[in-house]
């Protein structure tokens, strides 16, 4: 009865399996252009602005930061839970390929993954310092210990998210370092150097590609993939139940564990797209990374952008039809109008309103509008997370106590820094890992059907 | 005749026609011993005929886990050393699910990567058997081969199946 429109090929081109090898790992093998050198450049001063931030930190401590009495979270669990929000990106991308099957996702997945793991150490680093005295860490591990026969409280959310945390890190590097190794062994067999050969070899644990093993891979790869779909959904949920179980105004509610996940969601492929678009440039991969790919990263983001939306029409319905006068003061006095009315807005037109532009298919193709867009959509997620953090916690029920908040220069050196380390170690994989999963996208390339092998197969991709 | 004790070894560059050449070698009851492929092509998956088996091990290790961890949940916060939080019940069932899920997430996944290297004996820095470079990149091996060699009978007939695949290349080894 309908007739839909077969999607258009996953892979331009119509290139043979040599060619894909040849023009995803080429880009690892050469020595890099220069603006590899200098984004390279800036990124490691960024890292050295941010180890100099952390070490006056660690030895001066945290009198250093701009927290008070009143605000005692402030600049670094905002960005402890926007880069953990970026880091779910990866993750999401594995769940579409491996759960629902999504074979698009093949040709962005390696590097979502990659950015979610630097995202999320440097996650990791924000709480951690934010302990003040960070070589105590170890007392967080569960274990008896010579403190007195006290364990740690597992009944507490910020033990659930070191955990989740941990986890999340480990499955990440797990799923992605496995998602490699037949792109490990393909560049081992193509390096000509004896030290990348052996380098290569060593990682790629001596994959030659039997049947067999790709049997089992194929199961690991669902198993660790199903696993990773609950963990996801778990880790900002604990991020959120961290705000919700206190008793903070604006903080209080059951709507912030699918709200903040949503968010994750949304800000980790805004910055996929931001640096999909950069990439696809840069290295030439655009039969990989089509402008298909990318409008399906912009529904999502609709999508994301939505549900944000409506997050914060319902959190501020609920705080006036709940008629509890401090939650109608942080919405309607502190957000809506007042001391952080800038932030409120600026939050809700980045995040709410500016990416229903990509309703518009002539703004989806648009590669300078998609990097625009995609990066207004991280400044609201980042202003969402300063609004949420220090408007409730500037003025909650105690006027006496009011205060604002200014970051120090040390504050802003340590969110730096991580740009640093993000960026360095985003860099380096981009130059000695094929960046798209070679072994996925051969899948890909030509799936015409048997009875048409032999006659035409271009034209034909299904 | 005397069975020589070596394996024959096509080389395509295709998977269906690597596809085609098992499908052929299966019919006349050949055995093939392995198939080595760049990506995972799912007709020579089947030829298999069976499934791994790594799903029952992560079934298993997630069990063992949750049984554990709530083991180990119980005898911290109940036993051991019982201190109430918040007014809650020492035995808050709850907010222990969230620790239980995370836990057994960790040691399913830790477990099922152990046993799939365990199973395929890959491991760092293990010299790998290439056979044919191309392996990795854009050719499909096959390699037959029966315990105790093969007649000479069968040896032509593969290697018959084998060039009517249009193999590139056939070798002994």
């Amino acid at each position: 009865m309908y007739n839909t429109a077969v999607r258009p090929a996953l892979i331009a081109g119509n290139k043979d399996y040599k060619q894909v090898t040849g023009e995803i790992a080429g880009p690892s093998e050469r020595v890099p252009a220069k603006w590899w050198f200098v984004a390279m450049t800036i990124s490691t001063l960024a890292l050295i602005f941010g180890l100099w931030a952390m070490f006056v930190t660690v030895v001066r401590g945290l009198g250093t930061w701009g927290l008070n009495n009143s605000v005692g979270w402030g600049w670094d669990i905002i960005n402890f839970v926007w880069w953990i929000g970026i880091g779910h990106a990866g993750t999401a991308f594995t769940i579409f390929l491996i759960v629902f099957r999504a074979k698009w996702a093949a040709s962005i997945n390696r590097t979502a993954e990659a950015m979610t793991i630097f995202a999320v150490m440097n996650a990791a680093l924000f709480p951690a310092l934010h302990l003040g005295r960070i070589w105590l860490i170890f007392f967080i591990f569960p274990y008896p210990n010579t403190r007195g026969p006290l364990w740690v409280n597992f009944n507490s959310p910020l033990f659930d998210d070191f955990l989740a945390i941990t986890t999340y890190l480990l499955l990440s590097l797990t799923l992605w370092y496995f998602g490699m190794l037949p792109d490990l062994a393909t560049m081992r067999d193509r390096a000509t150097s004896k030290v990348k050969k052996g380098v290569y070899g060593f990682f790629s644990m001596g994959w030659v590609g039997t049947v067999k093993n790709w049997m089992r891979y194929e199961a690991l790869a669902k198993v660790l993939g199903g696993l990773a779909a609950p963990l996801v959904v778990s880790v900002h949920t604990i991020v959120a139940i961290d705000f919700a179980v206190s008793v903070i105004p604006g903080w209080h509610t059951t709507i912030l564990p699918p709200y903040f996940f949503v968010g994750a969601i949304f800000s980790g492929f805004a910055m996929v797209l931001t640096i999909m678009v950069l990439i696809r440039k840069a290295y030439a991969l655009t039969d990989f990374i089509t402008i298909s790919h990318l409008e399906s990263i912009c529904k999502v983001l609709i999508f994301g952008s939505m549900v944000i939306g409506l997050a914060y029409a319902t959190e501020i319905f609920i705080a006036w039809y709940s008629g509890v006068e401090y939650e109608m003061f942080v919405f309607f006095r502190s957000r809506i109008t007042g001391n952080f009315s800038i932030a409120f807005w600026i939050m809700v037109v980045c995040n709410a309103m500016i990416p229903q532009l990509l309703w518009s298919k002539k703004i989806r193709s648009s590669l300078t509008w998609l990097l625009v867009i995609s990066i207004i959509i991280n400044i609201g997620m980042w202003f969402e997370r300063f609004v949420i953090i220090v408007s409730s916690l500037a003025q909650d029920y105690l006027p006496s106590s009011w205060v604002g908040f200014t970051p120090t220069i040390i504050d802003v050196g340590i969110y730096v820094g991580t740009f640093g380390i993000f960026f360095c170690g985003f860099l380096l994989f981009i130059r000695y890992i094929p960046i798209i999963a070679i072994s996925e996208v051969k899948g890909l390339t030509r799936r015409v059907p048997d009875d048409e092998l032999s006659t035409n197969i271009s034209d034909k991709q299904i | 005749m005397k069975p020589i004790d070596k394996d024959i070894v096509g080389i395509f560059d295709d998977d269906r026609k690597l596809v085609g050449a098992i499908g052929k070698l299966r019919e006349n009851n050949i055995t093939v011993k392995d198939a080595l492929t760049p990506f995972p092509v799912h007709d020579v998956l089947k030829f298999l005929g069976r499934e791994s088996r790594l799903p029952y091990i992560s079934v298993l290790t997630g069990l063992g886990a949750a049984t554990l961890t709530f083991a180990f949940l119980y005898y911290t916060s109940v036993l051991d050393y019982p201190i109430r939080y918040g007014g809650k019940p020492i035995f808050s069932f709850p907010s222990f699910v969230i620790i239980i899920y995370l836990v057994t997430i960790l040691l399913t996944f830790l477990g099922t990567t152990l046993a799939f290297q365990l199973r395929t004996g890959l491991y760092p820095g293990k010299d790998p058997e290439v056979l044919f470079p191309g392996s990795t990149d854009d050719k499909f091996i096959i390699i037959v081969g029966e315990v105790g060699g093969m007649t000479e009978e069968t040896r032509a007939l593969v290697n018959r199946i084998l060039k009517e695949s249009q193999a590139d290349e056939i070798f002994e080894k």
